[in-house]
């Protein structure tokens, strides 16, 4: 790969392609596209360092043919592409580690058509996920993906990565979703994936091309399944004795064939940090309803701009920490000594509170069927031993679960980190990944976690920590600590290393250690679909000197 | 990229590697140049394979019922059967998963199951014949459940060995993001890319409860549009076969529905209270479409001839055709109107129905020619017909497999 690129001629060159609007060398844009929202490029961001290596430029194509043409002349003069979405990644997937263009794809934003008989959706890669689940709202149906970060984040990045959606529990994971995907692949082709999987005969292009995070090629569009608007929507909040119990539970309601849409067991540690703040109650008494107006989808209205204080798990921990010194001094102490926190914590939590762990669950879907499904999960629940606490904490949760992507930047000023880790297991391993991932972190950072994303055969572990350093240097060896100690304790347990933030550059290093031989695979499929190696280089821990 | 055939000086030497590797009870020659090995693990195969490689002989997967086909050309050929591959590895019944070896098949693994009171799902024994490393290698469309999906979607993990010898084993996790689904890349590959010898599976606990209906409809259509609107209502049937009146009649000894009706049979299984809501949903789908409940027998008789085996009247379909929603009526009208305008006479069922749509069976009478012409009809209506291949595909399938096996060793000549 070329390290010498006159950029004027790049310049240029692109500029026929898609006119001279549309393609930027400024310093600020360049900057803007050197990072995404991997916490460790914030804690440089901090401290006022610039991400380097930033782009050679970026570009903002409208058409498939221009989308060709840029691919065509990066492999010309073997320039590497990374792709670029809403930038919203938590894991460096878009940062350019080897320079190059970056094709933002958020001028690729058509919902090209709703086919309300086979429930398939035709939408381009670039079109943001709130645009898109309203202009489905409107139409009467949802995609029913809603990660956190919905307004910051666009199609073909969840395609990219594999995302899952709050609700992923009965709609699936994206990639449970596709009927099929256009991309323009390293060669310049478009190739496209359509047709019924099991019509055809070879490989399934879908499960290959998804989560390929730009390594593979460009998705440029894809033709999505969609759900009838719900009809209904039921919410509850349940208290279980301890995590086990709790984990026990979904289990059992996944194995009887019910679909929730949403299941979320917070861990003592948790919960205790959702009880400190009495809002929610207060909160629900705005949204309660039987059926909230279809017009909107599953979608509120904006996160508050400014959140009200103590309104986010994040934002309690950040009080907890505080304590009655200054505010920075108090929180640096606690979280320094995290092993400390967490044990007594793990204490409070489970041996003075005794509150037992939160569990959220939500149904919702046809009228007939979801007040049938609602009654026998509510039922299994209450013989399991779970104690029904109301609707007030299931609408409360349903009315903030956009608000704690928008919290972490008060950490990150205060002089702290927070990030998450989402691992997942069979049901059988769970508790081992649990108990190891936690104690893993543990010796470095404040700890908790949730189980969210539940199947029949397992479930996932979303881990929150919050660590802190003295300077900046000391910061990274600790994130880097945790992230290690944390993976290596998912491999060991035969857990999988992400769920469905994806890859990138935070995880490339422990590739290896989840598939094992199995990279042969993605290897080669790297090597047709990307014979020179210009898409996304450095990343997913693919190989970079044989091509 | 030209593979190096293997001369006929290497034979002998293969022979005695082969057997070194799997002991000579297992090695049989079927003629010249062509063995065929039973291995019996996956330390087997991997050993198999290296040796083969070694003398760039091509390497055949053979499943039960499949036999091997003889070479072309001089190139020395392996047919690894996976006879003996028939253990169950793993079965965890919390979290619900068997990971099975690739040579048990589907009936088999039902008969492990059953007495714990689990199941691979709501499969036709039919499609159970064949062992697990075909049902995921090979794709038909008839291999799908509303309640369960396609066979493939419930593959969670494989063992496999690749063109080099090497053996990867996926990991096993509900779901992940950590790149392509590399289970399930291998899955419909037909060997070219690994060889297959153990999945795992997820599995189902037994329904509480089975529950069967008959309705007739005034057509075909209405028939179409009640199932799919019963499941844009979340109901999940276990089963649902839609019959036109011609082979209601053929099937069901008796039965005179009146012209251009249409007999519905529908299963609906799992907790009592779901079985019955969704079979409450599909009941108010047909009143919803002018049709009414039937015979229930004819239900019955129904189930028992897919699950239990009572023999079916009527020769195997002579076409089947796999349509999206929208296109099942068309596709059945274009055939039948095909077929009717020659001459000659059509009758069909839909079933396998899931997310993509379902599969159109029809049974054709007037010969071969007719068969091919109505083909083209059933894709001009925008059917699928079995054995598509992406075609534009092609050229990435070929730099993979370049990739992965460089001398074509793994079923060569398939998907080509």
């Amino acid at each position: 790969m070329t390290a010498c690129v006159d950029v004027d001629r790049l310049q240029r060159e692109l500029e026929v392609i898609v006119g001279p609007r549309r393609v930027s060398v400024r310093p600020v844009d360049l900057d803007t596209y050197a990072r995404d929202m991997w916490p460790r490029m914030l804690l440089a961001y901090r401290e006022g360092i610039q991400p380097a290596p930033r782009p050679y430029a970026i570009v903002w194509p409208e058409h498939v043919r221009e989308v060709i043409s840029i691919v065509k002349l990066a492999r010309e003069q073997r320039i590497p592409i990374v792709p670029y979405g809403g930038g919203s990644g938590v894991c460096g997937g878009a940062v350019p580690v080897r320079g190059g263009i970056t094709i933002d794809t958020k001028r690729m934003q058509a919902l090209r058509s709703v086919n309300s008989d086979e429930l398939v959706c035709d939408v381009e890669a670039g079109l943001s996920g709130e645009r898109f689940e309203r202009e489905l709202a409107r139409r009467g149906y949802t995609f029913g993906h809603f990660p956190s970060s919905i307004y910051c984040s666009t199609v073909g990045g969840w395609l990219a990565t594999r995302a899952a959606g709050q609700l992923s529990t009965k709609y699936g994971k994206v990639e449970d979703r596709v009927a099929g995907l256009s991309i323009v692949t390293g060669r310049g082709d478009l190739i496209e994936t359509d047709g019924p999987n099991r019509a055809l005969r070879g490989p399934n292009w879908n499960q290959l091309l998804l989560g390929s995070e730009g390594t593979l090629g460009l998705i440029t569009s894809a033709r999505l399944r969609v759900s009838p608007a719900p009809q209904l929507r039921v919410f509850r909040g349940f208290e279980v004795d301890d995590v086990a119990a709790g984990v026990e539970a979904i289990r059992r309601v996944m194995q009887k064939g019910l679909r929730p849409a949403v299941v979320r067991l917070y861990d003592e540690m948790d919960t205790l940090l959702n009880s400190f703040g009495h809002h929610e109650e207060e909160a629900a008494k705005e949204v309660r309803g039987p059926t909230p107006p279809i017009s909107t989808g599953a979608l509120p209205a904006w996160p508050d701009p400014e959140p009200p204080k103590q309104d986010g798990v994040v934002e309690r921990l950040l009080n907890f920490a505080r304590g009655k010194g200054s505010r920075q001094t108090a929180m640096n102490a606690a979280l320094g000594r995290s092993s400390l926190v967490n044990k007594v914590f793990g204490t409070v939590a489970e041996k003075i509170a005794r509150r037992g762990c939160r569990l959220i669950i939500g149904l919702e879907g046809a009228r007939i069927r979801t007040e049938v499904e609602a009654a026998l999960t509510f039922h299994e629940l209450e013989t399991l031993g779970a104690r029904d606490k109301g609707e007030d904490p299931g609408w409360a949760w349903l009315k903030n679960r956009y608000h704690v992507s928008y919290r972490m930047s008060p950490m990150f000023r205060d002089g702290a980190f927070v990030d998450t880790m989402e691992v997942a297991a069979s049901w059988e391993r769970l508790m081992d990944l649990y108990h190891s991932v936690r104690s893993a972190i543990g010796r470095h950072a404040v700890v908790m976690a949730h189980f969210s994303h539940a199947y029949p055969d397992g479930c996932s572990i979303y881990f929150t920590f919050a660590g802190t350093a003295p300077d900046h240097a000391s910061a990274e060896r600790l994130y880097d600590a945790i992230w290690r100690d944390g993976m290596e304790a998912t491999t060991r347990v035969g857990a999988t290393i992400s769920h469905h933030h994806g890859v990138g550059l935070l995880k490339a290093p422990y590739m290896a250690g989840e598939h094992r031989e199995a990279m042969a695979i993605f290897e080669a499929a790297k090597a047709s679909l990307d014979p020179d190696g210009i898409f996304n280089p450095g990343k997913m821990g693919l190989k970079e000197s044989a091509r | 990229m030209t593979a190096t055939t293997a001369t006929t000086a290497t034979p002998p030497t293969l022979a005695r590697e082969l057997v070194t590797a799997v002991g000579s009870e297992h090695v049989e020659e079927l003629d010249a140049g062509n063995w065929r090995v039973s291995p019996g693990s996956t330390a087997e195969v991997a050993e198999v394979i290296r040796r083969a490689g070694g003398h760039k002989a091509a390497i055949h997967p053979v499943g039960a019922g499949g036999r091997p086909q003889r070479g072309i050309g001089d190139r020395a050929r392996v047919f690894i059967s996976t006879r003996r591959l028939d253990q169950v590895l793993q079965l965890d019944e919390t979290s619900l998963l068997i990971h099975a070896e690739a040579g048990l098949t589907g009936l088999e693994l039902e008969r492990i199951l059953s007495p714990r009171n689990l199941s691979i799902g709501d499969y036709p024994p039919v499609v159970l014949t064949s062992s697990l490393g075909g049902l995921i290698s090979v794709r038909t469309p008839g291999k799908s459940s509303a309640r369960h999906g396609f066979f493939e979607d419930g593959v969670v993990g494989v063992s496999a060995v690749l063109a080099d010898g090497r053996t990867i084993h996926t990991r096993v996790a509900p779901r992940r993001a950590t790149g392509p689904d590399l289970a399930r890349v291998l899955c419909g590959s037909e060997g070219t890319i690994g060889f297959i010898t153990s999945a795992v599976l997820r599995i189902h606990v037994k329904p509480e409860v089975r529950l069967l209906a008959a309705y007739i409809l005034p057509s075909i259509d209405a028939a179409v549009s009640a199932v799919l609107l019963s499941l844009r209502e979340e109901a999940a049937p276990s089963g649902l076969r839609i019959y036109d009146a011609q082979e209601a009649a053929k099937h069901f000894d008796g039965l005179s529905l009146p012209p251009a009706h249409a007999l519905l049979c529908a299963g609906t299984a799992g907790p009592t209270d779901l079985a019955a809501c969704d079979r409450d949903l599909i009941t108010s789908a047909v009143n919803a479409e002018g049709g009414k409940l039937g015979d229930v027998a004819l239900a019955e008789l129904w189930w028992r001839r897919i699950h239990a085996g009572e023999p079916s009247p009527g020769a195997s379909p002579s076409l089947q055709v796999m349509a999206t929603p929208s296109k099942l009526g068309p596709v059945y009208h274009a055939v039948t109107e095909h077929v009717a305008s020659r001459g000659g006479n059509a009758r069909a069922h839909i079933s396998r129905f899931d997310a993509d749509g379902a599969v159109v069976f029809f049974t054709i009478e007037g010969g071969e020619e007719l068969i091919t012409s109505a083909e083209v009809a059933a894709a001009g209506a925008g059917g699928w017909l079995l054995g598509k291949r992406a075609v534009k595909l092609d050229l990435y399938l070929e730099a993979l497999r370049a990739a992965i096996d460089p001398h074509r060793i793994m079923n060569p000549g398939t998907l080509a």
